[in-house]
């Protein structure tokens, strides 16, 4: 009869196993490194049209702002880059330029960054943005690091309160036995400078 | 000697299986016979793995294009050189060379350790057995680089050219020495566990492999760095890459432990902690492995998806089973009698040291695995790049470098007002003088100025803790001061060897600072063109396209462009960048063009030139960076290692003048004796 420690240990690990089991088989389309791509599932790794009517008022922003507004759009070609560096580092690549003349159609068009980014996430999801959005199950991933680090560090300071207060030992206990490579002789200084360093 | 290797492997896995029943047989019913025999098998085990790897070479360097390994990662044409390190270049290559690495430090550590830890090596023989019989299977049964093609093809696909770069060639095989140098101090935290010895002898004997494992990393990760940035083209060195992050993430579980161990030796606390680090790294290291060979996680480092990634899957969760129940089932052993003198002392800053080190830890476990968590629970894919991990890490790697610098001001067990103001003075001042003058000429990148002014206070904390050395062996021993200075890092390596650590550490995040005022521009020039941009420091550049040019050379078709730079009017040199079309020995292309960037490099920063595309005959798309202070990232990297060498070296003329001699001591005593890394 398992304890209840091993019950949800075994639960823990079948979980776990179960939610990566999920996710494996969605990658047998995968392509390998070694063939000189990325690895994206080949219905994702490539290009959608982004397009919507122009406004007719003009460019919404200058180069630079477009540039920036650019590293903001992950490519999906399957680099882990964003469209910018993509389109500037690797002319082989088919679906970063395609991605840049739609960026450049909707500035012309007169769309804001917000909207144009909105565009993009219309078609292609959240994966086409370089980080997840901060809102609903995002907000999850945005923050468990803070909140992990808070319960470490409460954790901490009520360790080191505990003890801080921890009664003293009725008698001194060596805590290891170590091998020492000193002289009698350089032992008594340390142990001077030691206490010197105490005082 | 190609049948012998393959031959070589499958004797390898029964002498793995030997090992491992037996040892674990002979341990459990303490027959020594067993025992000893389970040690011989592993001894075996190494060299018929050796044989493997050489036989494996042998049909890389040969060109047998009868195995599919050989086939599918070179080709007749390749140089030499690259055809010896295409042994890592592939996924069946890449898991022999963890066998190769993994069975020689088994050998190693058993060997080193038959006397000293005798209690321990009947647990530590089967366990390292265990973990190699695990990759024997996978290449035996999984993927086996003596796998034969049906048919011998004339030529090759040959090497992926991002793979064609001295830097690759360095990098896996350090990465690996430390990602696989993590398994011998989990073979000792298991042994140590089962047979509930969780006293002070264990640490001490995984302390020097957890310090190889920090080593090597520290190692791999700039070299890795390095070829990123030559290589890759996008014009920086970190990109937050699923695969880097993998293998960031047992460096800074090492590095907590290395000080976190400290902790242990001078004060007996936070044993359980450490040995929940030295676990933690180990099935980090194999969760690194998971996500570069599975495919799981969408990677420009990952191996090509195949089986594998269930072998490591399964493989993880059972070692994590079987840890978790052997720490949770010896909690009481573990109990160590904490008792804190002051909340102001270096043992209390250390724990923050290490919550730190793990929060960063957790946080790019976290950001690499949430994408797969996102899917399996909203069923939309995100990505999780660059800029969620730079705003999470950030705040945190400024709160460890305030770390560096501290910990070492602050004495064990209490600290008075007085030795705190003494000792903060000096680094303060330093740490409040940069940040003021860097405000002053007008820096208003906060993170960077903080970094800078930490920076400051780091350098400040370490050039006083030297300084004191140096001026009390010059007064008690009238050695003039370089001679004392070198006297006392030579005689105190773990602690000056630490801080040479910290200045590595501080270069580096002065380098990474520096990309706050990075400039890229997106150019196109005909031949005889100009570009002019101002660069982060203010200086005028210009740069003049001497056209683009073709050429075969060696195993590929070259397209560059070179460019004429120069600053503030004054020539400063050429630029050339380039795309290579690799061929194979007939003469056709393999893989996709290949991008190798120019670089003119300075101390202060680095004009990097992409050729990013040709228009016409003489037109060429670039793109130009200014790449601020990376150049220190490389020092900064060289100096860590340095440091890391320094602490690692053995004391050999203490030993020999006092070998055997063992005293027990008492808290100050041990404190005062193996000062180390603080």
């Amino acid at each position: 009869m398992p304890t209840r420690r091993q019950f949800l240990a075994t639960l823990g690990a079948s979980v776990a196993t179960a939610s990566l089991a999920r996710v494996l088989p969605a990658q047998q389309a995968m392509q390998g490194m070694n063939t000189g791509t990325a690895n994206v599932p080949m219905d994702e790794a490539r290009y959608r049209p982004v397009r919507l009517p122009s406004r007719g008022t003009g460019p919404s922003m200058s180069n630079t702002q477009r540039d920036a507004l650019e590293h903001q759009i992950h490519c999906q070609c399957g680099c882990n880059l964003d469209v910018f560096t993509c389109r500037t580092t690797d002319f082989s690549c088919q679906v970063s330029p395609p991605m840049h003349h739609d960026v450049m159609a909707l500035v012309e068009g007169g769309y804001s960054g917000q909207e144009i980014i909105g565009a993009f996430v219309n078609v292609y999801g959240e994966r086409v943005l370089m980080e997840p959005e901060k809102r609903g199950f995002n907000l999850a991933g945005w923050f468990m690091p803070f909140v992990a680090l808070g319960g470490g560090t409460a954790l901490v300071i009520a360790l080191l309160r505990r003890w801080r207060h921890a009664p003293p030992a009725t008698e001194p206990e060596p805590v290891a036995t170590l091998p020492v490579h000193a002289t009698s002789d350089e032992l008594e200084r340390l142990d001077h400078l030691v206490r010197r360093d105490d005082a | 000697m190609i049948l012998i290797g393959e031959l070589s492997l499958w004797v390898a896995l029964l002498m793995a299986a030997w090992g491992t029943t037996a040892g674990f047989a002979g341990a459990y019913t303490h027959r020594t016979e067993l025992i000893a025999s389970a040690r011989r098998a592993l001894f075996a085990m190494c060299a018929f793995v050796v044989l493997a790897s050489i036989g494996l070479w042998t049909a890389l360097l040969t060109s047998d294009f009868s195995f599919r390994f050989v086939a599918s990662y070179t080709s007749a044409n390749l140089p030499s050189v690259y055809k010896f390190t295409a042994f890592w270049a592939g996924q069946e290559g890449s898991l022999l060379f963890w066998a190769l690495i993994l069975s020689i430090y088994a050998t190693i550590a058993v060997y080193t350790g038959r006397k000293s830890n005798r209690e321990l090596m009947p647990w530590v023989v089967p366990t390292l057995s265990a973990i190699a019989l695990f990759f024997i299977l996978v290449l035996c049964f999984g993927a086996n680089p003596y796998a034969r093609l049906d048919w011998i093809p004339p030529d090759g696909r040959g090497l992926n050219p991002q793979l064609q770069n001295p830097g690759m060639a360095a990098h896996p095989p350090n990465l690996y020495l430390g990602y696989i140098a993590t398994a011998i101090p989990f073979a000792f935290a298991v042994a140590a566990l089962i047979t509930r010895r969780l006293d002070a002898e264990w640490l001490s004997s995984v302390r020097r492999w957890v310090l190889l494992s920090w080593f090597f990393n520290t190692v791999g990760i700039v070299l890795g760095m390095w070829w990123a940035y030559v290589e890759l083209g996008w014009g920086g060195y970190w990109a937050w890459d699923p695969v880097e992050n993998a293998s960031f993430l047992p460096w800074l579980i090492n590095t907590a432990f290395l000080h976190s161990i400290m902790v242990q030796e001078k004060r007996g606390m936070l044993r359980k902690w450490n040995v929940t680090l030295v676990v933690s790294a180990f099935l980090l290291s194999i969760l690194g492995t998971f996500i570069t060979r599975s495919g799981v996680i969408s990677s420009v480092h990952a191996f090509s998806q195949s089986s594998v990634g269930y072998w490591f899957l399964g493989f993880l969760v059972i070692a994590i089973a079987v840890t978790a129940y052997l720490v949770t089932t010896r909690l009481s052993d573990l109990r160590s009698r904490a008792e804190l003198e002051s909340m102001v002392s270096r043992e209390a800053t250390f724990l923050f040291n290490n919550l730190l080190l793990c929060g960063i830890a957790f946080s790019i476990l976290w950001g690499t695995l949430f994408p797969i968590l996102s899917e399996a629970v909203r069923g939309t894919k995100i990505t999780v790049g660059p800029p969620f991990f730079n705003q999470v890490n950030i705040p945190l790697g400024l709160g460890l470098l305030a770390l560096t610098g501290i910990g070492p001001l602050i004495a064990w067990r209490r600290a008075s007002v007085r030795n705190l103001r003494r000792q903060f003075t000096g680094p303060v001042v330093c740490g409040v003088l940069v940040g003021v003058a860097l405000l002053a000429f007008g820096m208003r990148a906060y993170y960077s100025v903080m970094a800078y002014a930490l920076g400051g206070f780091v350098l400040g904390t370490i050039a006083q803790e030297f300084q004191k050395g140096a001026s009390a062996r010059h007064r008690m021993y009238g050695e003039p001061y370089p001679v004392a200075l070198f006297r006392l890092v030579a005689r105190n390596r773990r602690r000056y060897g630490g801080y040479i650590v910290h200045v590595g550490v501080v270069v580096l995040f002065a380098a990474f600072a520096g990309l706050a005022f990075k400039k890229e521009f997106d150019v196109t020039l005909r031949a005889g063109q100009t570009f002019s941009a101002v660069d982060g420091f203010g200086d005028h550049w210009t740069f003049v396209s001497q056209g683009v040019s073709d050429y075969d050379e060696l195993n590929r078709h070259t397209t560059a462009v070179l460019l004429e730079a120069r600053r503030n009017g004054k020539f400063v040199g050429m630029i050339k960048s380039e795309k290579r079309q690799y061929l194979d020995s007939q003469g056709n292309p393999t893989f996709e063009p290949a991008t190798e960037v120019g670089i003119l490099d300075k101390p202060h920063e680095d004009v990097y030139t992409v050729l990013a595309g040709v228009i016409g005959e003489d037109t060429a798309e670039m793109r130009i960076t200014f790449n601020p202070l990376v150049w220190w990232v490389w020092y900064g990297g060289m100096i860590m290692a340095l440091g890391g060498l320094i602490v690692m070296w053995p004391q050999a003329e203490r030993r020999r003048a006092q070998a055997g001699y063992m005293a027990p001591l008492a808290p100050g005593l041990v404190d005062a004796g193996t000062e180390a890394v603080g």
